[in-house]
């Protein structure tokens, strides 16, 4: 049995950290390319939301290098990931290939029975070691992407940080156990630390909120955050891999609250959740507002039913607290340089915005 | 001032409703339907209509917003119809009664079916809100009629019947009522009730794009004509006239084969 999954930024390191300890043969797809995007959109749906077309070709293409089984996620709706794998299983069948896809749904139970069925003979503490590897690898990869993004803008020798995330990633995907990857967050601090940085240079601040597939995988989003990082911008994702798992599924009080209280923020906009992450955009926008933001972009696969609601109701939000807006809906046909071009306006907007302020 | 964009034709269609009634009314009554089955949910956009008229329609009136959430509570349609009368200081009995009367009246007013005549017989899949509107639908209804075939909409198809149908997918639909489509679909398929299926969804629906591929799959296996008809505000009819024209000339041939 060699085991696939989806990617989804840098996801697929903790999934291969924690598969391969779990005892399983594992095999990442091929990293995304145009052509997974093509192949993904020549056989899905066509309506069908970035996401699908993009993971149906990571499967295709995974399975075409070898792999016999699919973990993925499910879901109980209202968005449409919770049905994707029922769909996508058939058209691979449909294909021709022979497969085994799982999906984990939210549903303890049924996980633990696929955890009990995929690792025989692992005790539940090597499973629980496991886990807490992957957390650990996934933790770590955050934290510095995070770091990433402050120091980006401010470099004063464009590239270097990059760089740093680039070895960082591929150390981190290379270690074994936990205190190895807390000894290289440690060192990729320190190296990040000295980055030679411009110190009277005050970057706009730009929180981007949206979609979390479209938000976190790069190649979707026509490497937004790095883009922007080049143009000088400093860029606060609002949806990292580690906050939606503490909050969806592992529940963490401290997470949940901070989900809670922006779901309040949210409420006099959007009363009631619709699925996927529209009040967290709405209740982000809101948030950032008051946290001193100069603007907000919103990003979201062509047709994603949740985010579209978001965008129609984003504008009042915009308007009501004052925080300039840019909504980028993505699909297979986005073009970089029309994207590159409504983000450069976009920044030209919010520099004559603060310079108005700085004369007030 | 509105800068609703990228949401569905009825949705838009229900905007335009909306809008023209709203400056001579003083009750707007928008319920948020979240939910008319246990475990399942409407669409997002049906849940968020009275937060997207709130953001694109200024100047409303006082909006009736009540919530009907059957997913994990039967009684919340009870609590819904009482308090929907409580608006008007009208007793939870009184209100009962109304909604008892309203259901009575919806039960009639059904379409119901029409005695078989010879000839074609298609199974026309998707929302009421898109077939049974004329204009949404390029009143596809009639159309179809004049062309000498017989329609079968989902609604009549059993609903015990679509749920036996539906029971055989991998996962139950988690839409209300595309679970139904879905199963009305599969039930008209196998056995063959219908030469041929078509598929009507708007631009940009979600749930369709999914179920229309479960659909579009179970009917290549079966060898049974699928046709799928995408509907927007851009449409013309002539094109769609010719694309209906075409499928029946199609069926046509084939049972003459």
């Amino acid at each position: 049995m060699i085991v696939t999954f989806p990617h989804m930024g840098t996801m697929h390191i903790t999934l291969k950290a924690l598969f391969t300890d779990l005892g399983l043969a594992v095999l990442s797809p091929p990293p995304i390319t145009k052509k997974t995007m093509d192949i993904g959109a020549k056989y899905a749906p066509e309506m069908a939301c970035l996401p699908f077309k993009i993971t149906l070709g990571n499967f295709i293409e995974a399975l075409e290098a070898g792999a016999d089984t699919i973990i993925t996620c499910g879901g109980v709706g209202p968005c449409r990931l919770g049905y994707y794998a029922q769909v996508q299983k058939n058209i691979l069948k449909e294909l021709g290939f022979e497969f085994e896809l799982i999906a984990i749904e939210p549903n303890i139970i049924q996980v633990l029975k696929i955890l009990y069925r995929l690792t025989p003979g692992k005790s539940w503490k090597e499973v629980y070691a496991a886990f807490r590897l992957a957390g650990a690898k996934m933790t770590a990869l955050d934290s510095i992407e995070g770091k990433i993004s402050n120091i980006r803008p401010r470099e004063k020798v464009s590239g270097r940080a990059d760089l740093l995330w680039q070895q960082s990633v591929k150390e981190i995907e290379a270690v074994q156990n936990i205190s190895d990857v807390q000894a290289l967050v440690g060192g990729y601090n320190e190296k990040l630390n000295k980055v030679e940085l411009k110190w009277d240079y005050e970057p706009l601040r730009i929180g981007i909120v949206g979609e979390i597939y479209v938000m976190l995988e790069p190649f979707a989003n026509q490497d937004i955050v790095r883009q922007l990082g080049k143009m000088g911008v400093e860029v606060h994702k609002t949806m990292f891999l580690t906050d939606y798992v503490r909050v969806h599924l592992q529940r963490s009080r401290q997470y949940y609250n901070a989900y809670q209280q922006i779901v309040d923020l949210a409420k006099p906009y959007l009363g009631h959740y619709v699925g996927g992450h529209a009040i967290k955009s709405i209740g982000c926008t809101v948030e950032m507002s008051k946290a001193g933001f100069d603007g907000i972009i919103q990003v979201f696969p062509f047709a994603c039913m949740p985010e579209t609601i978001a965008k129609n109701i984003l504008p009042k939000v915009s308007k009501e607290v004052n925080m300039p807006l840019l909504s980028l809906a993505f699909d297979e046909q986005s073009g970089e340089a029309g994207v590159l071009t409504r983000l450069e306006a976009f920044i030209d907007l919010l520099q004559y915005r603060r310079s108005k302020k700085i004369v007030q | 001032m509105s800068y609703l964009a990228e949401v569905c034709l009825p949705v838009k269609a229900y905007f335009g409703h909306a809008y023209e009634v709203c400056q001579d009314v003083d009750y707007l009554f928008v319920p948020r339907i979240v939910s008319a089955a246990k475990g399942q949910y409407t669409c997002p956009e049906i849940i968020s209509l009275p937060d997207m008229l709130r953001s694109n329609i200024l100047k409303l009136p006082k909006m009736i917003e009540i919530t009907v959430d059957l997913r994990k509570d039967w009684r919340s349609l009870y609590h819904a119809v009482a308090g929907g009368g409580g608006i008007f200081n009208v007793g939870k009995i009184a209100s009962l009664y109304a909604w008892h009367q309203a259901w009575r009246m919806g039960q009639v007013q059904n379409y119901l079916p029409t005695a078989k005549k010879e000839g074609l017989s298609i199974g026309l899949i998707g929302h009421p809100y898109i077939i049974y509107d004329r204009q949404i639908s390029m009143n596809v209804l009639d159309k179809l009629g004049n062309l000498g075939v017989n329609v079968v909409t989902p609604d009549m198809v059993e609903v015990y019947k679509a749920q036996n149908s539906a029971a055989c997918l991998d996962k139950e639909i988690f839409w209300c009522y595309c679970s139904h489509l879905v199963g009305a679909a599969l039930a008209l398929m196998h056995p063959a009730q219908v030469n041929g299926l078509i598929l009507m969804s708007s631009f940009s629906c979600g749930p369709d794009s999914l179920i229309g591929e479960i659909i579009k799959g179970r009917a290549q296996t079966l060898n049974i004509p699928f046709m799928l008809l995408t509907i927007d505000e851009h449409m013309a009819e002539a094109g769609f006239v010719t694309r209906l024209e075409a499928f029946i000339d199609m069926l046509e041939r084939r049972t003459q084969l």
